[in-house]
């Protein structure tokens, strides 16, 4: 099927992605509604991929493996790179967190149409058509209704979403536990021998674990707030932003770090998980 | 260089046919452990596919005089692999037309707002040209251990879960789909108390599993 003619010219470059599969059954109702936008990263403040589906209604993240040394071959092709690529659900209130705290600099309340603007990345007002915002917003704002329109006012409430990030730390943890992942940094002899780690991993392995995945979706600030909120060890050294957050020049996506240590509670995914953020799709057509 | 412009790629949105995710015929991938520089035609059913062995310690083959080792990998439950290519670049002729003329005009979506107002004429377009639902893996020397990153990555799905929310206001037909192919992944990673909203008749939309 694949004509081989042209056999020296670059052909367009394939990207490889794993989407859910219900994206699927939602296609066979829209013809349009699906589309990658470029928004602001929660937690970098950089320019960062993600994926509407307006027929979900519904926000994606796209993130991306990429290790050193690595190709497709896709049937009768060959893509350099070796590229895998993840849309994974995320909760939108982490970006609209952003712009509360942003707007949360002037003290007062404002309608959502105000808050959420941005020179940057205008496609940011896409985040207002998601559903149920009202309600998502109850968990991080303070709201006034004057009924002089039919408008809600909001102000960021920093008590309640350190609140509402507890919550999310609790039910990471709990999916951490089912899910059987190893939060112990120490490696341990008696694990090779008894085959059961999770035995050897403690309850403040898994929040610290929990801590440092919700904290890829918030600035640092509010990072450190939650780690004395919830009591945790401070980390020892008070790194800046692992590289893997730091202002890309190329187009082509970061690589995660590599080093591990306990303390530093940014590099939960270095052992487990090794993806990142997604910025290589844009890149300038040839 | 088209869009050197770099405001232009910020405001810049790029569509995914859905069309080309329903009619994407299946692909055969593998992840190579070294890097080709250039993306390029190959003729891999040629050279590659037919040297492939089933050794004992699982597939073998040679490129470029290197001894591979590899075995299938499984793309995760709940998901599909997809290639994708960008409109223009090398799909003409492909079309994204959307084929199949089964969907009658009362089968339109129902977005927010039309979606001319979502697609404006210096948007980019993306297709899916191929569907997998495994690759092969391949190490040099050996298969790539339990600790491989990719193999790493490939849970990423199941913990981004736990972050974020699972339910969304369904329209009512991709509902039953969904119960059946999420949920007893969905019982897996998360506590019986988050998954709920997909009983019939209940109507607890978004907000159940936000807490």
């Amino acid at each position: 099927r694949d004509s081989m003619d042209g056999g020296d010219r670059a052909r367009a470059r394939q990207h490889v992605f794993l989407l859910p599969e219900y994206f699927k059954d939602a296609a066979k109702k829209m013809k349009s509604g699906l589309m990658f936008v470029k928004l602001v990263n929660p937690c970098s403040g950089e320019g960062t991929i993600y994926l509407f589906n307006m027929c979900l209604q519904q926000l994606f993240e796209i993130k991306v493996f990429k290790e050193k040394h690595h190709s497709w071959f896709i049937n009768q092709s060959v893509q350099s790179g070796g590229l895998l690529h993840f849309a994974t659900p995320i909760d939108p209130l982490f970006l609209l967190l952003h712009y509360l705290r942003k707007a949360d600099k002037e003290g007062k309340f404002q309608p959502l149409d105000q808050v959420v603007v941005d020179d940057m990345f205008p496609n940011c007002i896409l985040l207002l058509k998601l559903p149920e915002l009202e309600k998502l917003l109850q968990h991080v704002t303070e709201e006034k209704n004057p009924e002089i329109d039919k408008k809600k006012y909001y102000k960021y409430s920093k008590e309640k979403t350190i609140k509402w990030l507890e919550k999310k730390v609790n039910q990471i943890v709990a999916a951490l536990k089912t899910n059987h992942v190893n939060v112990s940094a120490r490696v341990q002899a008696t694990a090779f021998f008894s085959g059961d780690q999770a035995s050897s991993d403690k309850e403040e392995d898994y929040i610290c674990y929990a801590h440092g995945l919700v904290s890829d979706y918030i600035p640092r600030e509010l990072s450190d707030d939650l780690c004395k909120y919830l009591k945790l060890p401070e980390p020892s050294t008070s790194l800046p932003n692992p590289p893997s957050k730091k202002v890309k020049l190329s187009d082509e996506p970061v690589e995660a770090k590599e080093d591990y240590t306990k303390f530093n509670r940014k590099d939960w995914k270095t052992e487990k998980v090794c993806v990142s953020s997604c910025s290589g799709i844009f890149g300038s057509r040839r | 260089m088209e869009s050197s412009d770099e405001a232009a790629v910020e405001k810049c949105r790029i569509h995914l046919r859905p069309g080309t995710l329903r009619d994407a015929p299946p692909a055969t991938l593998h992840l190579l452990p070294c890097e080709v520089l250039v993306s390029r035609p190959a003729p891999v059913g040629r050279f590659f596919t037919p040297a492939i062995r089933q050794g004992p310690d699982g597939l073998e083959v040679s490129f470029r005089g290197r001894k591979l080792r590899g075995e299938e990998v499984v793309v995760p439950p709940g998901l599909v692999g997809y290639v994708m290519e960008e409109k223009g670049e090398g799909l003409v002729g492909k079309g994204f037309s959307e084929g199949s003329s089964n969907d009658n005009e009362q089968e339109q979506q129902e977005l927010v707002e039309p979606p001319e107002a979502l697609e404006r004429d210096f948007d980019r377009f993306i297709g899916a040209t191929a569907s997998f639902s495994g690759f092969t893996l391949w190490g040099l020397e050996t298969i790539p251990g339990p600790d491989a990153k990719v193999r790493g990555a490939l849970t990423w799905p199941s913990l981004a879960a736990a972050v974020s929310r699972w339910m969304c206001p369904l329209p009512g037909p991709v509902r039953s789909s969904l119960t059946s192919s999420l949920l007893p992944r969905l019982s897996r990673i998360l506590p019986p108390q988050w998954i709920w909203g997909f009983g019939a008749g209940e109507h607890n939309g978004a907000g159940g599993a936000w807490v």
